[in-house]
């Protein structure tokens, strides 16, 4: 179970005016209008939710949203500024390490070892979680049958195709069977048949027999979370705008599109959309 | 999970990518193991040939059979008489001829006899190395012609030879064997740590600057792994390439010296096991500060590309610190062994020169490389997280 509460990040920002000596470590995603004055930028502001076992939970929102950061801090790569983040419990700022073995996150960079085979990239992340030899040679060849990649295995990753990359990565992330599952932008550069097939992969691990997880997921694209979630977190501007699942969301908003609900919902209050389609009824007609 | 296995697991990894990257290593380790033997060779071959110059007891003359006492006296002293070629100039020039021509005038008998003081010429170019140094051998032979016929003509009038050299001049070198040797071998130590540094340049930059730009630096620190092991375990693999390279490269002197069988290599250069072993004394620290902070420069950079510009630097000053040494003319001074990479090259010269080291000047450079080690990589470790994220 993940449960994330009144969540906020600011970073410094660089400003033509006002050059700071340690600004040149903030993280590049951010919606650009969200700065907040003063050298600050709102990333996130008050982002809260609660994934519970055996359910998939969609983190969408638009692009610079907040998602990233929100899930940097829950893998303890970023400290917030305020609120909680607790997994089964465990508060991720306080006992980090605990936190991170009972989770596997799939980040928005997912780059593997080209030099090493994908069954020794995989082997790294388990020796890191102090897997025995043993134990991570079985949980690896119970992946690459989960994934249907047992003729990767021995491949050096150099060469592998997105997908192939997809599920190695994932692999890796999954070595010691959490009970969390966290993913950025997961089907980024995937195919369909690879979109389709890490779908399936995500409603077995979700189901009883694949263990029940606790999958939280990130994404801007409405019909993958739209398919595959059960509750659905809409983000923006660094809050939280929504949560129910997906016909809590269509009900909220009078809509039956869950694009356009979710658009309502992104945008609700922003001028920015009024803008956007105030041009294009200008170019309409 | 202990510390200590999570350091073998990321050392491990980092050693196997390292050993993996064929191309690099193939690189170092060519440049690292072949740089003294070739080094030696050249020595060895310049030894060999003022060694035969020295034992070659012939001169090139032009016109001999206008001075049959000279060469008489010549062939007394046991010298070989060669006539020289009409084109000697021109060979000289182009270094075809390796030993300085003695021309002698027309009329050089006559005007000997009649104490007309005859001009013989030393021809020799300056750019021809060979037969440059062949010249003072030439001038000594003829100052001895010059003494004999002295000497003959004041005791047909009676006067004592000892007149003409009033004071007895005798050289005496106290350079030892290993003093000399230093001279030539000045330049190893230098060799040597450019190896270390560019054998552990590119692991270095990979574990940082690579990761980052592979994108799995990220993935990485979402391990509950502490950042400070995984630099821990970065930094033992970097620096035990640079360990491997600089053992490599000071015990490949010892083979080749066997192979080369020179005498007068081996009088000269007097290195065995016991140097082969102060050297690597010298260089264990270096070589873990330098990977410590090539990590840290380019921790700080997003990829490989920008790391290796951001080295040029470190590179730039680690390379310019042995020459400090010969703006002083060689001489070392007490603050050289608190420098990193001075202090090395101060104490592989001293052991070049077959100085004992004591205690002091090997604790000293040890404690400071050991102190730039311990700063880099709590930098790194500090950095760790913010890099991933930017």
């Amino acid at each position: 179970m993940i449960e994330v509460n009144g969540l906020s990040k600011a970073f410094k920002v660089r400003t033509r005016l006002k050059r700071r000596r340690d600004d040149q470590w903030w993280p590049w995603r951010f919606g650009r209008d969200q700065a907040d004055g003063g050298g600050q930028l709102m990333a996130v502001s008050d982002v809260h939710f609660r994934a519970a076992d055996g359910q998939i939970l969609g983190l969408l929102g638009p692009n610079g949203a907040g998602k990233t950061t929100t899930l940097r801090m829950l893998a303890g790569l970023i400290k917030p500024d305020a609120g909680t983040l607790q997994v089964d419990g465990i508060d991720v700022t306080r006992r980090r390490a605990e936190a991170l073995a009972r989770m596997g996150v799939l980040s928005d960079a997912h780059g593997l070892y080209p030099r090493l085979t994908a069954r020794e990239n995989i082997a790294y992340y388990a020796a890191l979680h102090g897997l025995t030899r043993e134990a991570a040679e079985a949980r690896i060849e119970m992946l690459a049958g989960l994934f249907d990649m047992r003729r990767l295995l021995d491949r050096r990753t150099d060469g592998f195709s997105q997908g192939e990359r997809m599920k190695t990565a994932l692999a890796r992330a999954l070595v010691h069977d959490p009970a969390n599952i966290v993913l950025d932008e997961p089907t980024n550069g995937l195919d369909v048949i690879a979109t389709r097939s890490l779908r399936e992969t995500l409603r077995y691990l979700r189901s009883p027999a694949g263990g029940a997880k606790c999958i939280v997921f990130s994404s801007h694209i409405m019909q993958e979370v739209e398919r595959l979630c059960d509750r659905v977190v809409v983000v923006s501007h660094g809050r939280t705008v929504a949560d129910g699942d997906v016909d809590t969301l269509l009900a909220a908003t009078g809509q039956t599109d869950f694009e356009e609900a979710f658009v309502r919902l992104a945008f609700a209050d922003s001028s920015g959309l009024d803008r956007r389609e105030r041009r294009t009824d200008r170019m309409l007609r | 999970m202990s510390v200590h296995g999570a350091v073998w697991a990321v050392f491990r990894k980092e050693a196997v990518d390292a050993v993996r990257d064929r191309r690099t290593l193939m690189m170092v380790l060519v440049s690292a193991v072949m740089a003294g033997p070739l080094l030696l060779v050249a020595m060895a071959s310049f030894l060999a040939t003022a060694q035969s110059r020295n034992e070659v007891r012939d001169v090139v003359i032009w016109g001999s059979d206008r001075a049959p006492t000279l060469v008489n006296y010549l062939q007394r002293q046991s010298y070989a008489i060669r006539q020289a070629p009409a084109d000697y100039e021109a060979r000289l020039s182009r270094s075809a001829l390796s030993a300085p021509v003695v021309v002698i005038p027309a009329n050089f008998e006559a005007d000997l006899q009649q104490g007309e003081l005859p001009v013989v010429e030393i021809v020799s170019d300056s750019a021809n190395s060979q037969a440059k140094s062949g010249v003072a051998r030439i001038e000594r032979m003829l100052n001895g012609f010059n003494r004999e016929r002295a000497s003959l003509g004041l005791a047909l009038r009676g006067v004592s030879v000892a007149l003409l050299e009033p004071v007895q001049v005798d050289t005496r070198d106290i350079a030892n064997a290993q003093t000399r040797s230093a001279q030539l071998t000045s330049m190893l130590p230098f060799f040597v740590m450019m190896a270390v540094l560019y054998g552990t340049l590119g692991a270095a930059l990979d574990t940082t600057a690579g990761e980052r730009e592979r994108g799995s630096l990220e993935p990485l620190l979402m391990n509950p792994t502490e950042g400070f092991v995984i630099v821990l375990g970065k930094w033992a693999a970097v620096a035990t390439v640079g360990v491997v390279i600089a053992a490599l490269s000071s015990w490949s002197f010892l083979p080749t010296q066997w192979v080369l069988r020179s005498d007068a290599l081996s009088a000269l250069f007097l290195y065995g096991a016991r140097e082969a072993s102060l050297f690597m004394l010298a260089l264990v620290p270096l070589a873990a500060a330098v990977a410590a902070a090539l990590m840290a420069v380019a921790i700080r950079c997003k990829s490989f590309k920008e790391a290796q510009a951001s080295s040029t630097l470190l590179v730039l000053v680690f390379s310019l610190m042995p020459l400090v040494t010969l703006f002083n003319a060689g001489a070392s001074a007490p603050w050289h062994l608190w420098v990193p990479a001075l202090a090395q090259n101060t104490l592989m010269a001293r052991v070049l020169r077959g100085e004992s080291l004591d205690v002091q000047s090997v604790l000293i450079p040890t404690a400071v490389c050991s102190a730039l080690t311990l700063i880099c990589l709590a930098f790194v470790a500090r950095s760790l997280r913010r890099a991933a994220t930017r």
